[in-house]
């Protein structure tokens, strides 16, 4: 097992047959996440989001608290609505280009025939590179949530750190799907700076157009509250936005009619039905992504 | 709850050992006894049925005294004039909606009702006609039921000139006041109830110093005139309706010193005042944190609103159902309020900004005109409505109100400080967490290792 054959005796269609030989699954899957970790770590785009996502996030909770020192209440928390600005914006961004080149541009560079050439399945690769990246985007997003963290801590703000903790695991669990999709639109594209421009497209779909064509849709069809709320939570930054109001309010009133409708109808399993349309969208574009990828692998 | 209760009871009537469960008629029996106006007091102990007052007496339990009434009926039923009740432990009353059962029901008072516990019933203190009566220091604990289906904490009914003050009420209905004027209401504490404090057609009261807090509503006044509302903490009244004070078709209303914070609205106004020749008053208050700071309707009119500070509300002013506020005034001769999105400036030094505030939102405004759109709030797309109101001023809306005299710095308010939330500590702890948990993480990962020969091959190609 520890001696590995680099020159690919096999194509990784034949792999099934002589599976002795080679790694386990999980094994197979955390060297190529290793790996893209560490390529992660040495690249520009790593060290730009961090540093963008730490400054912006210190920058955003510093002034949301620079107004509210003296009284107790913090209603919804401008700091918390701050950050979750920040995060829609920002997250989905680092997650779908990172996932969006990671494919695409071995595709380009003429690496990934060669990574093809490893007794890997291409379904172990891509876990492998679905699994570094998304270590990669938790670290960098401790990393801001952490430091800003620190600054909240040192002038006591009113958000709880529970419930800080919780808007972290959210916008991690966010950034798995985002990833997810991005490498979607990265095995599907010939070239990185393709997938990027795709990416961006679909990022700017996420954020803004899915979400002002259902307010145009709301105001002209006058759409009933379950109509809203249903067509709301497809979108993933939605379900996101929603879970940490939960978390931090205990109901989704101060979304108005739609937010109450949802808090009454669903109840205490209202977490759970956001967390599960987020999970779908990690788990679906990465199974789409894989099939995909097992079919077209290096070309 | 009644176990607890009926164990304290329990401990306190040890030193004069009665048994447990004694009939109410026995203290029935003192009462008919009695000469009116005497004093009478119960041996403590816990008494097992319902009472009846026909006569004026002083009914003192001294803090020992509980009557059960086992989920039958009211509990102490007062029929006679300048009847006392005091330190009484009371337990246990109907619930049906048609009884109407209570803790203390009294229907020809004047009445004094204080420092009672009344926990676990339909009504807390229900009076009716009973004019000039006293209810001070009672905690009245409802019973555990829908809102809609419990009964009030303390309803007056055609009482005028009653004093309420230092009571607790919570887990009940409404402290409701019907057809009764020239009350005081002072330093009353009602928590996680329908309506705080609920006025119908009552006229000529002042309230002060209350604390209103998780109820639906805090203070709702209904066609209820010359009300004057003072230094009142109410905040986190996040129920459907939800607001800190609502103004329903009253006249001369003045609203002054009151903290109204993370209410989901902190004032609604709606048709107030109604009648022609008539004014509003909303002055000095402090309007934080709320969803929305103030709500009117579109007619209203004739309000003067200043020297409050309009602080940080998620939408300072709105407009129910769209529309415009310019028939009130946002300032009175001297000064208007401050408001937190102010973006102007005070550059003589005077305290009063240079512009006048109009707040313009392309956002609010749509929000005003279909609430539903409120799902979108904290989001970036709203963001981008409002950058884009702002690029095309041919889309940015009409102001909806306007206070020429903004203040540049917040009035000082003689409000109760509040604590700020702590949990420096944790959140510090979870500050150090993340980052060691990705220090850990890169290191961990990063660090070369000799036995697996496909990552260090692979990053020297």
């Amino acid at each position: 097992m520890s001696t590995m054959n680099l020159n690919g005796v096999s194509r990784p269609e034949n792999q099934s047959k002589n599976r002795v030989t080679h790694l386990s699954f999980v094994r197979s899957i955390m060297l190529i996440a290793r790996r893209e970790f560490r390529d992660a770590l040495s690249s520009k785009w790593f060290l730009l989001y961090t540093i963008a996502f730490t400054t912006l996030a210190i920058g955003v909770s510093f002034l949301s608290l620079a107004g509210s020192g003296e009284h107790g209440f913090a209603g919804f928390g401008k700091t918390a609505a701050g950050l979750l600005n920040l995060i829609m914006l920002v997250v989905p961004l680092m997650a779908l280009t990172a996932g969006a080149g990671t494919i695409a541009g071995e595709r380009e560079r003429g690496t990934l025939l060669y990574l093809l050439a490893q007794p890997l399945s291409r379904t172990e690769l891509l876990l492998g590179k679905y699994v570094g990246l998304a270590i990669a985007l938790i670290c960098s997003l401790c990393i801001g949530f952490g430091l800003s963290a620190g600054l909240l801590a040192w002038r006591a703000g009113g958000v709880g750190a529970g419930s800080f903790l919780m808007l972290v695991v959210f916008a991690s669990v966010l950034a798995l799907s985002m990833l997810s999709l991005g490498v979607l639109i990265s095995v599907q594209s010939r070239r990185a700076g393709v997938a990027t421009g795709i990416s961006l497209f679909v990022w700017l779909g996420l954020v803004f157009l899915s979400d002002l064509g259902l307010m145009a849709g709301t105001v002209l069809f006058k759409l009933r509250v379950q109509e809203v709320f249903a067509l709301a939570i497809i979108n993933p930054l939605q379900a996101f936005k929603m879970n940490v109001i939960i978390n931090l309010n205990a109901s989704l009133d101060v979304l108005g009619p739609v937010g109450m409708y949802a808090s009454q109808e669903f109840g205490e399993s209202l977490p759970w039905l956001l967390t599960g349309v987020i999970v779908l969208w990690c788990l679906l574009p990465l199974a789409v992504a894989i099939m995909i990828f097992r079919k077209r692998g290096g070309i | 709850m009644r176990t607890l209760t009926i164990a304290i009871t329990l401990a306190f009537s040890i030193a004069v050992p009665h048994a447990l469960g004694a009939p109410a008629s026995e203290i029935q029996r003192l009462i008919d006894e009695a000469t009116p106006g005497s004093v009478v007091e119960p041996t403590p102990g816990v008494y097992e049925g319902a009472i009846r007052i026909t006569k004026p007496v002083i009914l003192d339990g001294n803090g020992a005294v509980t009557i059960d009434a086992g989920g039958e009926g009211s509990v102490i039923e007062v029929t006679a004039p300048d009847v006392t009740i005091r330190g009484f432990i009371l337990v246990g009353s109907g619930k049906s909606v048609s009884n109407e059962s209570a803790g203390i029901k009294a229907n020809n008072g004047p009445v004094i009702i204080e420092d009672n516990r009344i926990t676990d019933v339909y009504f807390g203190i229900d009076l009716k006609q009973s004019p000039g009566s006293i209810i001070r220091n009672n905690t009245i604990v409802g019973k555990d039921l829908e809102l809609g289906r419990r009964g009030d904490g303390i309803r007056l009914w055609w009482s005028h000139e009653c004093v309420i003050e230092q009571n607790t009420v919570r887990d009940s209905r409404d402290m409701v006041f019907w057809y009764s004027e020239g009350l005081r209401i002072s330093n009353n504490t009602v928590i996680d109830s329908r309506y705080g404090l609920h006025f119908m057609y009552s006229h000529n009261t002042t309230v002060r110093e209350n604390h209103l807090t998780g109820n639906s509503v805090g203070i709702y006044l209904m066609y209820s005139n010359s009300i004057r509302l003072v230094q009142n903490q109410i905040d986190n009244n996040r129920g459907t309706s939800g607001y800190g004070i609502g103004l329903k078709d009253c006249d001369d209303i003045d609203v002054e010193s009151n903290l109204l914070a993370a209410n989901r609205v902190g004032i609604y106004i709606d048709n107030s005042p109604s009648s022609a020749d008539s004014t509003g008053l909303i002055r000095s208050n402090k309007i934080a944190f709320n969803d929305v700071g103030m709500l009117a309707t579109p007619n209203t009119h004739d309000n003067t609103i200043y020297n409050n500070g309009f602080i940080e509300n998620e939408e300072q002013v709105s407009v129910h159902g769209g529309g415009q506020l310019f028939l009130n005034d946002f300032a009175n001769n001297e000064k208007g309020n401050f408001w937190s999105d102010y973006n102007g400036f005070d550059r003589d030094q005077d305290g009063l900004g240079e512009f006048a505030y109009e707040p313009r939102s392309l956002f609010r405004t749509m929000l005003a005109r279909e609430p539903n759109l409120r799902l979108f709030v904290h989001s970036p797309a709203q963001q981008a409505i409002e950058l884009t109101a702002r690029a095309f001023p041919e889309l940015d809306p009409d102001p909806m109100l306007s206070d020429p005299k903004p203040l540049a710095l917040p009035p000082r308010f003689d409000l109760p400080s509040l604590e700020a939330g702590a949990g420096g500590f944790h959140m510090a702890l979870v500050a150090f967490g993340l980052v060691l948990f990705s220090a850990l993480v890169m290191l961990r990962l990063t660090l070369e290792r000799n036995n697996t020969p496909v990552t260090g091959n692979k990053r020297n190609d």
